[in-house]
């Protein structure tokens, strides 16, 4: 069999890994430049952006050479599903629509045995190939990551084990799209549709559900750049802020309505917006995710879409075991 | 018979889809050793009960057995003893002849990679062409050489000659009967042309809106139907035997009996019928649920 | 090596026609005793028919005396004692024949009535012992 899935297979893989080669060296070449911008390392900078000189330069350097090739980066979005999808939709269809199924189910090799073989094939080498990109991209990304942390959407979703549970989420849907549809252009355009809902209603619903946010609330600091309209993160600059905002001094949330005549207000007496707002007992609460939750977070959505990949599966499984053709 | 003895046997066999069954109620037991036609018009469930032979579908209703084995329990040994060729040939198109022969030896436990290289050399067909860039008649004996290479008990084809030319078709039986005259596998294939039956069978399945209506070996089916040619009458047919199909012109009447007599009336002859006239009446006779005419075979 | 035909259109069974060739062939003399018949697997190969019926026709022939099968070796045709047509009886029933066709022609026949009515009578003669 390993003679066959190859033989059957090997344009797509071939495609793939030169993608996936072309694509990883070219982030390579890049990120060896970029790492060399700091002496010491990328992480010794983390979250010294506003104190350490050095570090400060460094990224300054960073967003003037670099900071065209962050914003190409949410191409890699799509990754997974190229990946997962490739391998997927014709695993099943292209023998349905080519009739083929009647040759490859009436040799020696009983169905279930074929089918076990092919999975496990295409989607060990789906996670293999989305599994090495992401090595590249995350080792690209180290300096980025020292300068704005890892929670954000285009570092969270690219780093770590979710591209992996995401292309075999992707894998998962295209092969029982192929099974189900019999065709392999359309299960691929269906495995793109469901993985682009799927990935955006996690990421934005789902994700900072995974565990309850942390809450600060501290009156606003007289001090301060003035070039931050009144507000400084106060969490560790790495953590993921779901939520901030202004409070009346007894804690009451401020809408946004109140804050903006409070701004008109100091406007119009002239004085500084952060001492008007001290003056009043002000406070500003932020609702966040720390930094050190990454991981436990990452954890939880690939397992969520390895679940969701092991259903999908499970049903391509129990239909051709039933021979639902 | 003992059961062993049996290539095909089915019982109650039937499929049914959402828009309706397929197939229904098909009880057959069919010899082992010979050429046995599966024959109807396009629709009648052919196809159906072939796929249910092979074990590609899972029946509705009923049992089949395969040379003695149930056939939803299939493993590697008794895959390995029933060769398919599926409506137009499938192949992968991209594969090479020779790699599609590897693609035999890969997923059979038996395969004779030089009797497939033997019969394509003197077929002329060259190993290194891809199997899509073949002609129909080539692509036919590729799928052929691929299925009799494994030495299956049983050759199951399906509609083998529906897409040839007359020279391809002919090419293809060839091979086909030499294969059977090798000794040993017992052939079952389908078709919706009744024309050149008679020289390549020696047992026969009609089959029509999803039923079996008639079953048996051909030398016995033949002898046991006659013509009956006499004046027009509607009356006394029942004398006749069992009447499979009455046509009245102005002068007389033709009978189409099992088993049956002449009547004794005066002007009245018998003929022997054709097997091809013989499967069109059946094919011809209403679709009700009725017990099929079976001969040849004490199941 | 003897060539057969098969005609599908004759409503003659097919191993019957073998059979037929094979008389035919012997009575003209095309098959002379000791003429070894082609194999079966041969006869199969050429003309794309089923082994039984081939060796149906074989097995009747051996029946009928006409030929004789030797295991390993082949099929044979036998010294046709009674079976081949004397000379005398040849002649004559070409005579008889050209006699009867000069009296169809004469009455105003032409070559196509003639051979309707040959069929005709042929048919009837071989229904008759069908009933």
């Amino acid at each position: 069999m390993t003679w066959l899935i190859w033989r059957q297979h090997r344009t797509e893989v071939c495609v793939l890994g030169l993608l996936v080669g072309m694509f990883g060296i070219a982030l390579l070449v890049l990120g060896t430049g970029a790492h060399d911008l700091f002496p010491d390392g990328p992480a010794r900078c983390a979250g010294e952006a506003g104190i350490n000189e050095a570090c400060a330069a460094s990224f300054r350097r960073l967003d003037e050479e670099y900071g065209y090739v962050e914003n190409l980066l949410a191409a890699f979005y799509l990754v997974p599903v190229v990946i997962g999808a490739f391998l997927g939709a014709p695993l099943l269809a292209r023998e349905l629509e080519d009739g083929t199924w009647q040759l490859a189910w009436t040799q020696a090799v009983p169905r279930m045995r074929w089918l076990a073989a092919k999975l496990a094939a295409l989607a060990g080498v789906t996670v293999a190939l989305t599994g090495m990109f992401t090595a590249v991209l995350t080792w690209f990304r180290q300096p980025f990551d020292a300068w704005e942390g890892r929670f954000q959407y285009d570092a969270f979703d690219l780093e770590g084990l979710v591209p992996m549970a995401y292309a075999l989420f992707a894998f998962g849907v295209a092969t029982a799209a192929g099974a189900i549809l019999r065709r392999s252009l359309p299960a691929f355009g269906v495995a793109f549709g469901a993985f682009l809902a799927a990935r955006m209603s996690v990421a934005l619903l789902a994700r900072p559900a995974y565990a309850t946010p942390l809450t600060t609330m501290e009156p606003v600091p007289v001090g301060g750049s003035k070039d931050q309209a009144g507000h400084r993160p106060v969490s560790s600059f790495a953590g993921w802020m779901i939520e901030h905002g202004y409070a009346d001094a007894t804690g009451r949330r401020l809408s946004w309505t109140e804050y903006y005549e409070l701004e008109g207000a100091a406007n119009r007496a002239g004085t500084n917006l952060n001492q008007f707002l001290h003056a009043r007992g002000i406070q500003q609460f932020e609702v966040y995710h720390p930094a050190d939750r990454f991981w436990t977070f990452q954890l939880i959505e690939a397992a969520l879409f390895v679940a969701a990949a092991a259903v999908l599966i499970g049903v391509v499984v129990w239909r051709v075991r039933r021979r639902m053709i | 018979m003992t059961a062993t003895e049996f290539a095909l046997r089915t019982d109650g066999v039937g499929k049914r889809y959402r828009k309706g069954w397929a197939l229904r109620d098909c009880t057959l037991a069919l010899p082992a050793g010979g050429v046995i036609a599966l024959v109807g018009p396009n629709g009648a469930g052919k196809t159906t009960l072939l796929r249910l032979v092979v074990g590609l579908l899972a029946p509705s209703t009923g049992t089949v057995e395969v040379l003695g084995h149930d056939v939803t329990a299939s493993t590697p040994q008794t895959l390995s003893r029933v060769g398919f060729l599926a409506q137009d040939h499938p192949l992968y198109k991209r594969f090479t002849v020779a790699e599609m022969l590897r693609f035999g030896r890969a997923c059979n436990l038996r395969f004779d990679q030089g009797l497939a290289e033997r019969r394509l050399a003197k077929l002329g067909i060259p190993l290194d062409r891809r199997a899509g860039t073949l002609s129909g008649g080539q692509q036919a004996q590729v799928a052929l050489a691929l299925a009799l290479a494994k030495r299956p008990d049983l050759l199951v084809l399906d509609e083998p000659v529906a897409s040839l030319d007359p020279l391809a078709r002919h090419e293809f039986l060839q091979v086909l009967m030499g294969a059977v005259a090798e000794g040993g596998v017992t052939v079952l294939f389908s078709s919706h042309v009744v024309h050149e039956l008679e020289r390549v069978c020696d047992h026969l399945v009609v089959l029509n809106h999803g039923r079996v209506t008639l079953t048996g070996d051909i030398d016995t089916l033949l002898a046991e139907h006659r013509l009956l040619v006499g004046p027009r009458t509607a009356t006394d047919l029942d004398r006749a035997g069992a009447v499979v199909e009455a046509v009245h012109s102005d002068r007389h009447t033709t009978l189409l009996v099992r088993d049956g007599a002449i009547p004794t009336a005066p002007g009245w002859q018998a003929q022997p019928i054709a097997l091809e006239d013989l499967v069109l009446a059946y094919l011809r006779r209403p679709s009700e649920p009725r017990a099929a005419v079976t001969s040849g075979v004490a199941a | 090596m003897f060539v057969f035909r098969l005609d599908t259109h004759s409503g003659v069974p097919p191993y019957l026609q073998l059979v037929q060739q094979v008389r035919q062939a012997v009575l003209l003399g095309f098959l002379q005793p000791g003429d070894r018949l082609p194999l079966i697997r041969e006869v199969v190969e050429d003309l794309a028919i089923n082994p039984n019926t081939v060796a149906k026709a074989y097995r009747q022939m051996e029946q009928e005396n006409l030929v004789t099968g030797r295991p390993g070796q082949g099929t044979f045709v036998n010294e046709q004692q009674s079976a081949a047509m004397s000379a005398s009886t040849y002649t004559s029933l070409r005579r008889g024949l050209a006699t009867w066709l000069r009296r169809a022609y004469a009455a105003g026949l032409d070559e196509q009535a003639v051979n309707a009515l040959f069929t005709s009578v042929h048919q009837q003669t071989r229904n008759e012992d069908v009933a």
